[in-house]
């Protein structure tokens, strides 16, 4: 209970840091804000005048204390281009990002745990191929990766939309069409590198003496690797797992911006190269909370699987 | 249903502050005053009838009876008061509007007068987006009502991704847009907006040099839009206030002539575009058809020039560069011609919210661009030659310029017409710019859409009412 709290605790001072740390990169001079909602039209005097409406003439810390204050009560503010609430933004964003990153997540696990069990297991071709697609995955950046699916599975055989999403409420198999192709773009690198990481793991336990002493005592194999090894070698895979979070949604924005899908990385892109900070911390905030949780969840899984885990 | 690709999401639905460029979310929703054609010459809109004063300063406008905003409030003269005065403070539009005072003699007349004479009155009334006064006066934006053809479709809109409009069966020109539903689609990235156009997800997109051959491979109509930018360093430091050496016209002149016009336009646009000599575009009332290239490209005699100006040794010029505006292409090429005549070039990198404030702020006295050109040249004079434009940066005063504007202001059309290519000449002659290509756009389009002209009067791409 006491390191739950402790954890907690942690996290919120890390979203309070970064966001700070954001408010201070994004907050600039508001009078180049003003001018670039403006446009080139506008006057110095109207210019002048939406600082002052804004309030992006008072100082910095006067101006992330409001926020900060309305922040915790919900009201995250509206954007300063469209007036549109940052809430409402992330209603519709969120969504479209972390179905993408947790179904890559979901098939990461999936995927990984198979590949690197078989490959540490059975060794031989299916290992070297395995580290080959490892090098490969980790090389080849998802974007272009989703380039390629397009150009494959959209443009040449129309199998999947080239661009777009669908809500699931509106049509669950058009839902399952406009998310595969990013999926796959994503999960390339990511189960490439988890895969190897079980895979590593995975031998360390089975060189382990406990291994030894199972399989002395007539254990079935199947027993001993899923029952004994995977859970110790589960550890640090998780731990992988959960950090290949930040990975994921950093892959996310290019990944939106090929298939022009309307994700918080393209949000979070194109609000910080217009200076739109209510929006731009709306993302940062939301995005800090989902590496947060997955990490409180990784570690939760692992002191689950390894009981040592819990006493630190 | 006519879907389009837009390149970039829209601003929100404040009529005060939306930008001509992709404007079709505008177009969609809001009528305006007047239409223009592509020379800016103004059509019937929601005024029917109209005059503009002889001293260029009002205009006066008589509205069609019965229109109404789709919240079935009446488009009337107090209305469009509403709307004049909010622009006049609203920002985007509002140093067009500054200083205007409207009067509404009788409900469907309303007269806008501006406090100096105003020779842009029919482009001023065709930019003019007229919403309801109640989302003005309460600034509630977050829905568009206007009495354009279509209406925003708010259940199947996701801001930043889709906008999905239906028409307006009541709008008084409702024939000229056949389609019954209008979806703009925001594709930020090239590669998208053509993988989207090639599977028929959308009918049209705006596409560059770098994805025109895809597109045509894959066999989408292309529209060419010639002449409609120029690529051209805006020489504005024309006394030399900021870096004395660009108040010599030998200076200026040498400038002009280290490049190779064609070259360029074969070379760095690959035949997209073809040699500029003037900032005017072609046909319009400034452009001067006769005048052969005044700077052929010789780099000994600009050398020379450098010599007798007293700047052999040349000088350092910041010059200001942008993502999106071709620059990794042409700056390499600037830079190492103006350095034939030891002009050295640092380049500037701008980004972010403050990019636009200091790129106009004339702190870089020599910006490059590749800028539109307008159908109706008075609009170029004003942006680039008249001192307080916006991209005549230093906003240094000029008795010439100010005496053919007069003309401009006061004579009549052939006096106009001959002061506009009097002025082209003499900025011409004084070397203020640098022009370089005329460079090609492209609109791709699906062949099953008939779109055959653009009808922009900035020449950008086509407008809604374009797309048959």
């Amino acid at each position: 209970m006491l390191s739950l709290l402790k954890s907690l605790l942690r996290s919120a001072a890390i979203l309070l840091l970064v966001s700070f740390a954001t408010f201070c990169l994004m907050f600039g001079n508001g009078t180049g804000i003003a001018r670039a909602i403006l446009g080139y039209q506008a006057t110095e005097a109207d210019v002048q005048r939406k600082v002052v409406n804004l309030g992006l003439d008072r100082p910095l810390f006067v101006q992330f204390g409001d926020w900060l204050v309305n922040a915790v009560t919900g009201n995250l503010g509206e954007s300063f281009f469209t007036g549109q609430t940052v809430t409402s933004a992330l209603s519709t964003r969120v969504p479209v990002t972390l179905t993408l990153v947790i179904l890559t997540l979901i098939l990461t696990l999936i995927l990984s745990v198979l590949l690197g069990v078989a490959a540490a297991v059975y060794g031989g071709w299916l290992d070297k191929v395995l580290q080959f697609v490892a090098v490969l995955g980790a090389a080849v950046p998802p974007f272009i990766i989703a380039i390629a699916l397009v150009f494959m599975f959209a443009i040449s055989i129309r199998l999947f939309p080239a661009t777009g999403y669908v809500s699931p409420d509106r049509s669950f198999s058009g839902w399952i069409l406009s998310v595969t192709l990013p999926v796959v773009a994503l999960l390339i690198g990511s189960v490439a590198s988890a895969a190897s990481q079980f895979r590593g793991a995975v031998l360390d336990a089975l060189s382990k003496d406990f291994v030894r002493t199972l399989r002395a005592r007539g254990l079935k194999e199947s027993h001993v690797i899923f029952r004994h090894v995977l859970r110790n070698a589960g550890g640090p895979g998780l731990t992988v797992l959960s950090l290949q979070t930040l990975g994921l949604l950093g892959g996310a924005i290019f990944v939106e911006q090929v298939m022009a899908l309307p994700g918080m990385g393209q949000m979070a892109n194109q609000s910080a190269q217009q200076g739109d900070v209510p929006m731009v911390m709306g993302t940062v905030v939301v995005t800090i909370i989902i590496v947060l949780s997955v990490n409180f969840l990784g570690d939760l899984a692992n002191s689950v699987l390894n009981p040592k885990a819990r006493t630190r | 249903m006519l879907t389009l690709g837009m390149t970039a999401d829209i601003q929100g639905w404040d009529p005060g502050v939306q930008p001509s460029y992709q404007g079709w979310s505008a177009d969609a929703v809001w009528d305006s005053l007047l239409r223009c054609d592509k020379t800016g010459k103004p059509e019937a809109s929601l005024a029917d009838k109209w005059e503009f004063s002889a001293d260029q300063k009002t205009a006066t406008l008589h509205l069609r009876e019965g229109v109404k905003f789709s919240d079935g409030t009446p488009v009337d003269a107090a209305a469009v008061k509403t709307n004049a005065e909010y622009y006049a403070t609203a920002g985007g539009a509002s140093s067009r509007w500054a200083g205007i005072t409207v009067t509404t003699p009788d409900t469907q007349t309303v007269a806008i007068s501006w406090p100096a004479p105003n020779p842009l009155l029919a482009l001023r009334m065709c930019e003019s987006k007229i919403a309801t006064p109640a989302s003005i006066q309460g600034k509630k934006f977050d829905v568009p009502v206007g009495s354009g053809p279509y209406v925003l479709d708010v259940a199947n809109t996701t801001r930043g991704s889709v906008y999905t409009f239906t028409k307006n069966d009541s709008f008084w020109d409702s024939s000229r847009f056949p389609y019954k539903k209008l979806v703009l689609k925001v594709l930020e990235d090239e590669t998208a907006a053509v993988n989207a156009l090639k599977t028929e997800q959308i009918d049209g997109t705006m596409v560059s040099s770098a994805t025109l051959e895809e597109a045509k491979g894959a066999g989408e109509n292309i529209q060419t839009l010639k002449g409609s930018s120029t690529t051209r360093l805006l020489i504005t430091d024309h006394l030399g206030e900021k870096i004395p050496a660009l108040g010599n016209l030998d200076v200026r002149k040498a400038m002009n002539m280290v490049f190779d016009r064609n070259a360029m336009s074969e070379k760095l646009y690959q035949g997209h575009a073809s040699p500029a000599f003037q900032i005017f575009r072609e046909g319009s009332d400034a452009y001067i058809p006769d005048m052969k290239d005044p700077y052929p490209f010789n780099v000994d005699e600009a050398k020379k020039l450098m010599e007798k100006a007293g700047y052999a040794d040349g000088f350092t010029l910041q010059i200001p560069t942008m993502t999106g505006q071709n620059h990794e292409t042409l700056m390499p090429y600037i830079t190492q011609q103006l350095a034939q005549i030891n002009i050295k070039v640092e380049q500037v990198a701008l980004s972010g919210p403050n990019a636009i404030a200091e790129l106009l702020s004339g702190k870089f006295p020599v910006p490059l661009w590749q800028l539109g050109n307008y159908g109706e040249s008075l609009q170029d004079i004003s942006d680039y030659v008249l001192k307080d434009g916006i991209w005549n940066v230093s906003h240094q005063p000029d008795a010439n310029v100010d005496a053919l504007w007069a003309t401009v202001l006061s004579g009549s059309d052939t006096e106009r017409k001959q002061a506009q290519q009097d002025l082209n000449k003499y900025v011409t002659e004084q070397a203020w710019f640098v022009p370089m290509a005329y460079m090609d756009r492209f609109y791709a389009s699906n062949p099953k859409v008939d779109v055959q002209e653009s009808s922009d009067f900035s020449g950008l791409h086509p407008l809604l009412r374009d797309f048959k």
